[in-house]
């Protein structure tokens, strides 16, 4: 999968903004918005907050974990515990991304969030690393993976995915005489 | 008498879907989950005819609504870029079964053939004259350029043979949405045991293709 297709997937989460002008409710075919009030926060998709802001109509509200100190607790819980914690978001890292390229006077302290979530990103990436070379040293046939998000997942999805398809192939074609197994792939 | 309409119009959506009455978010979300399995799952998965129907039913029905409203007005804008959304979703997801139709066409044929009646049907009655119609193409193609300069016993292909299965061995990542209990775990090696696991609701795991198909036809799991 196409990372700009995780992006897409994101991009249907809620935010918070403050619209700047008013307009009634828009029923779309993925549910009712608005209707839209200058200066009352609502919900909308954030495929349209960042379409509202690039206009200069709204101002968007950070989500709450888009904190500086919650995310310094989460960054130190992810080193201290072996296994993946529970991230704040499922699309956390993409909703950090667009909403600091295209948002970043909305959200206070941009800087220093952008570094929290990479460190945050960083060290579940290694772990994942980590946990794909015992996966496959072990030579397991099934895996427990709460809490990774789906990005995270699309980071190692072609490779780790390959390579256990090309181990199964030789070590399918080494027990083929016991198993008997046809298995034919070209 | 508005209350008849009314009525009315809901046996109509009834027929439609033909199950409950789903609204038009869940059928998005419905072609949503269609698209990502089908995108992950190394075979073809069943068609989904009717969500596909409906969604471009709401589409046509939106863009056509859309046609006569004037340019510059704030609310069509924002219907335009949703129809564009989930136009993209439809099409990548049509796009991703014509890519393995195109792949592993005989054996999509083959199962076609092979399905009992009332089975319900893996391809939709227009893939089925694409897979139909590419499967004759290939083969006249081999015929003209190759097949029939060989020496005769070597005329004959048999694509069944020719063009490699899906292999349901692959691994898939996928998430849990009605538990599960016991699956059986097929060892890796021969000095591994079997072993069964429970799939709690809302999990999410990593294993082999063949082990969860059926759960994937019957939503019970999704692949992500």
């Amino acid at each position: 999968m196409d990372p700009s297709e995780v992006e897409f997937l994101a991009e249907k989460e809620l935010v918070k903004i403050v619209p700047n002008f008013s307009l009634d409710k828009i029923y779309l075919i993925g549910g009712d918005l608005g209707p839209f009030n200058p200066g009352l926060p609502v919900d909308v998709p954030l495929w349209l907050a960042l379409n509202f802001k690039q206009r200069q109509k709204c101002r968007i509200i950070p989500p709450d974990w888009m904190d500086v100190e919650k995310l310094e607790e989460i960054r130190e819980l992810e080193k201290r515990e072996e296994a993946f914690t529970p991230v704040p978001s499922p699309y956390y890292m993409e909703l950090t991304k667009l909403l600091l390229n295209h948002a970043s006077d909305n959200i206070p302290k941009a800087d220093e969030i952008r570094t929290l979530v990479k460190d945050i990103w960083d060290t579940r990436i290694a772990k994942l690393r980590l946990s794909a070379d015992s996966f496959i040293s072990q030579q397991e046939a099934h895996a427990k993976l709460d809490n990774l998000t789906l990005l995270e997942i699309n980071t190692i999805r072609e490779f780790l995915l390959n390579s256990l398809n090309c181990m199964f192939k030789l070590r399918s074609n080494l027990q083929a005489g016991s198993s008997g197994r046809t298995f034919t792939d070209y | 008498m508005s209350e008849a309409a009314f009525d009315d119009s809901e046996i109509n959506q009834e027929d439609d879907s033909q199950e409950d009455v789903m609204t038009p978010a869940e059928l998005i979300a419905k072609l949503e989950e269609a698209w990502l399995n089908e995108k992950f799952s190394p075979e073809l998965q069943e068609n989904k005819s009717e969500v596909v129907e409906c969604v471009m039913e709401q589409l046509t029905h939106m863009e056509s609504n859309l046609q006569r409203v004037k340019k510059g007005d704030t609310k069509a804008s924002i219907h335009r870029m949703e129809v564009d959304r989930i136009r993209f979703v439809l099409t990548s997801y049509l796009r991703s079964r014509l890519q393995k139709i195109e792949k592993f066409f005989p054996h999509v044929l083959e199962r076609e053939k092979s399905r009992a009646d009332g089975e319900p049907s893996l391809l939709s009655p227009e893939e089925f004259a694409f897979a139909k119609e590419y499967y004759d193409n290939t083969e006249a193609y081999l015929k003209a350029v190759a097949l029939k300069r060989m020496p005769p016993n070597l005329q004959s292909i048999d694509m069944l043979k020719a063009v490699p299965e899906p292999c349901l061995d692959s691994f898939v990542f996928l998430r849990v949405k009605e538990k599960q209990e016991n699956i059986l775990i097929e060892p890796e090696t021969d000095d591994q045991r079997e072993y069964v696991v429970d799939l709690e609701e809302g999990s999410q795991h990593l294993m082999r293709y063949r082990t969860i198909a059926p759960l994937i036809s019957n939503g019970a799991v999704k692949l992500i």
